[in-house]
């Protein structure tokens, strides 16, 4: 475990923004904080970097004495503002500086983290000239500048365009390996892609948590949609292959399958009974609705 | 303190790349030099500014060189200050509008840190501007009147400097506390000229009181001694600006966001 946070809360005039919260985090582990607009999201990363201070409650990092931990984390603003008459490489720089990499160290980790987030070509231009992604990308780069052991990303990719989300995921993809990361999003894509563990917020309130196959189980949902010329009327209660069913209509069915069994073997029986199969889906949006069901509840 | 030296570098680079470094001291140079010229030309302006009956003539006395000085130190007891506060109103207030304030404080910088790199900087910028305008001003009033000894023009400019020091307190303390950056100068200079009233309703209460530094200063120039009273004015105004810095740090520490 890196990270222990007990009963959290916070108050705002007359919202009440963060309402006794705990969970823990394990090192290595890739977290999603999920959530509508206004659950608290950005309150809770704010107070895990300290930059807003908590009513209540305790963060604790594991072995690490001190109240300050700053050291040990980096973390992205939703809407990171840079000093836009510094070049990119002097605001690395001057970061750095406050964190104490050694001065040996400090140019050499500022070439490789620039290099990291592609921005080595337009580092010697000022920030006040570069595009949201480019910001967005040299915010990422202040944040694992000092190697943190845990990354707080707030909203990373909701400002960036299709291409630019997928080259940041990618980044955090493979920042993952060497540290822990905890970001927010309300893209559920986004957080299938990259992440082991979520975490749903709702009006302050932790609403579920644990790892995406469990919440797709847990919500009894049926991810794959068949649909076929025949009537399929005793034919799928037949299959032992199927952990559950759910009729639409006759020719229309939705069922879950066990984790160990491909949906091909599905597919595969069907046809084996001479059933012409004219649709067959796998649901995408079947995470959504377990978090629209969890929210809702 | 290599954060704090850090901090400081980029609050220098700053005033460098935002060019307050130039038009600041430059403005107070015309400030100050506008003082030996226009009372040296005064005859000349009335009489072109017309107005006069026939035959009517006015005997102006050429001031001492000293007069001028001290006329010169009045003008930035005015416009200075409004120029002091001015600069100095936006160095917190804006990367806490913008938002760069969180990634600073996001690294373990300490308040005394952050606030203190501000002070030194502005401090710098505003000594440096007086240094050169009130040199320059010196060198035009030796040009124009009766020369003034250097070592009675330096002790007045050394008694003026805790007046900037005085002024960059406040005005940096009352940026801890409020966000916008009109409202800030406003209560500054509201808090500097109640200072200067009470200064002058009431004497004998208020000897400590900074608004006596120009006073001081004046004395200084024209009866050239240091006399009790000054130590005590620097003094206070030394110790009044040390608490307002650490208020400042207080208050810092005491947001609950940034």
């Amino acid at each position: 475990m890196l990270v222990n946070i007990d009963n959290l809360s916070k108050q705002f005039k007359e919202k009440r923004a963060v309402s006794n919260l705990s969970f823990s985090i394990n090192e290595g582990s890739c977290i999603a904080l999920l959530g509508p607009n206004g659950a608290g999201k950005t309150t809770t990363l704010q107070m895990l970097a300290r930059l807003l201070t908590p009513d209540s409650g305790a963060i604790q990092f594991k072995g690490y004495a001190e109240k300050d931990y700053r050291p040990l984390i980096g973390f992205l603003p939703q809407h990171p503002s840079f000093f836009n008459w510094m070049t990119a490489k002097e605001f690395l720089t001057f970061a750095g500086k406050l964190s104490s990499i050694p001065n040996a160290q400090l140019q050499a980790r500022v070439q490789e983290t620039l290099t990291f987030v592609s921005l080595e070509e337009a580092m010697n231009k000022r920030i006040g000239g570069f595009s949201g992604g480019m910001k967005q990308r040299l915010g990422l780069a202040q944040a694992l500048l000092h190697k943190p052991k845990l990354l707080i990303l707030d909203e990373p990719v909701s400002a960036l365009d299709p291409k630019g989300r997928r080259d940041f995921l990618y980044l955090i993809e493979e920042l993952k390996q060497d540290m822990t990361v905890l970001f927010s999003t309300h893209i559920l894509h986004d957080a299938e892609q990259i992440c082991d563990e979520v975490l749903i917020l709702q009006d302050g309130c932790l609403k579920w948590k644990g790892s995406l196959p469990s919440l797709r189980k847990e919500f009894d949902l049926l991810p794959i949609k068949v649909q076929t010329e025949e009537p399929m009327n005793g034919v799928i209660e037949q299959l032992e292959i199927i952990e559950d069913y759910e009729y639409i209509d006759a020719k229309t069915v939705k069922v879950r399958l066990p984790e160990h069994v491909h949906h091909n073997e599905l597919l595969q029986e069907l046809i084996n009974r001479n059933i012409s199969v004219t649709h067959f889906e796998i649901m995408q949006d079947s995470l959504e609705d377990a978090y629209m069901k969890v929210v809702r509840q | 303190m290599t954060r704090f030296l850090t901090l400081l570098n980029k609050e220098i680079t700053e005033l460098m790349r935002n060019g307050k470094l130039i038009w600041l001291p430059v403005v107070l140079m015309i400030i100050g030099i506008s003082q030996p010229l226009t009372s040296y030309y005064m005859p000349q302006i009335l009489d072109m500014a017309g107005n006069l009956p026939e035959g009517a003539s006015i005997t102006i006395p050429t001031p001492t060189g000293e007069e001028v000085l001290s006329g010169a130190l009045s003008q930035y007891g005015t416009i200075g200050t409004l120029l002091f506060a001015l600069a100095t109103m936006n160095v917190i207030a804006q990367e806490r509008q913008n938002g760069s304030i969180t990634l600073v404080m996001v690294r373990p910088v300490n308040e005394w840190q952050y606030l203190g790199s501000k002070t030194v900087a502005q401090l710098a910028l505003l000594l440096l501007s007086l240094i050169l305008s009130y040199c320059l001003t010196w060198y035009y009033t030796n040009l124009l009147f009766t020369p003034v000894d250097w070592k009675v023009m330096l002790s007045s400019l050394v008694m003026y400097c805790f007046w900037v020091l005085f002024v960059v307190c406040v005005t940096i303390f009352v940026g801890t506390i409020i966000r916008q950056s009109s409202a800030i100068a406003g209560v500054s200079l509201l808090f500097l000229a109640l200072i200067s009233l009470l200064t002058t309703l009431l004497p004998k209460f208020m000897e400590w009181s900074p608004g006596n530094i120009r006073g001081e200063a004046t004395k200084l120039l024209v009866e050239q001694q240091w006399t009790e009273s000054a130590w005590t004015v620097i003094g206070s105004t030394a110790t009044l600006s040390l608490l307002l810095f650490l208020a400042g740090v207080m208050v810092m520490k005491r947001y609950r966001r940034y």
